[in-house]
């Protein structure tokens, strides 16, 4: 069987995208609520 | 503690990169395309035990109504919704050059695409349900279903016939047969992934409390 380098390149890639986009993902949450618990609460 | 679990899963990652592609040897049958095997095998673990581990942290809200419970079962749903994803993704890529095809109804397929949905409608349901206590009710007893389904894909490829190779690591009352170096490669990247996604629900989890936090 030919060695189909660009499968196995395609399963990491792919993989690698996902992981690191969820791992973003988790990033730009924590700066969001970050953000929002420093803005001043106004008073009720 | 997070930022120790997620140096040691990049750590992890690194090193089992090093044994999928220098130290597991190139497999006879298949080629090199059987590389696939390192990271294919190991996010379907990773996605049983996320889902196990939402089965267990259901059970617990519905007995306790703990918070901290429903937080876990929450990330770990999402974590191994992603780590299904790149199951299916990567068994996909490997499907088309060593069985011709990148799809098939098959029972282990189908069985898997079922537990993605299932586990993608479970965080609907919570995105969907604003008073927090009820959407944590239901998503539970949703976590709790929908586990029943890990069996099943496990065992698919003994009950049914299917395309699907039987487990490779897992088999009932049977040591794998797999030469020394490619059962390492494939233990080191269990162990990362499994890391990785610990440093993920770890993070994810603590999020949650915060983002309940603020909106209290």
């Amino acid at each position: 069987m030919p060695d189909n380098w660009s499968f196995v390149i395609a399963a990491y890639a792919i993989a690698a995208v996902a992981l690191g986009g969820y791992w973003r993902r988790l990033v730009r949450l924590e700066r969001d609520v970050e953000r929002r618990n420093a803005r001043p609460r106004r008073p009720r | 503690m997070t930022r120790v679990l997620g140096w040691l899963a990049a750590a992890g990652l690194v090193i089992g990169l090093v044994m999928a592609f220098v130290i597991a040897p190139r497999e006879v049958t298949q080629g090199h395309v059987q590389r696939i095997m390192y990271v294919h095998v190991p996010t379907a673990w990773v996605a049983y035990l996320a889902f196990a581990v939402v089965f267990v942290a259901s059970i617990v809200y519905l007995a306790r109504r703990s918070a901290t419970a429903d937080r876990l079962a929450h990330a770990s749903a999402e974590v191994g919704v992603v780590f299904t994803g790149v199951t299916i993704a990567s068994g996909s890529i490997w499907g088309k050059p060593t069985w011709g095809t990148w799809w098939t109804w098959d029972a282990r397929l189908t069985s898997v695409a079922i537990l993605f949905i299932m586990y993608l409608g479970y965080l609907l349901l919570r995105g969907m349900i604003d008073e927090r206590e009820r959407g944590a009710r239901y998503a539970a007893v949703l976590g709790i279903i929908a586990a029943l389904d890990i069996p099943l894909v496990h065992f698919s490829v003994y009950w049914w016939r299917t395309l699907h190779q039987p487990p490779s690591l897992m088999k009932p009352g049977g040591a794998s047969t797999m030469p020394a170096p490619i059962v390492a490669a494939l233990l080191v990247n269990l162990a990362a992934f499994t890391l990785l996604y610990a440093y993920f629900v770890a993070r994810r989890t603590r999020l949650l409390a915060r983002q309940q936090q603020a909106l209290a």
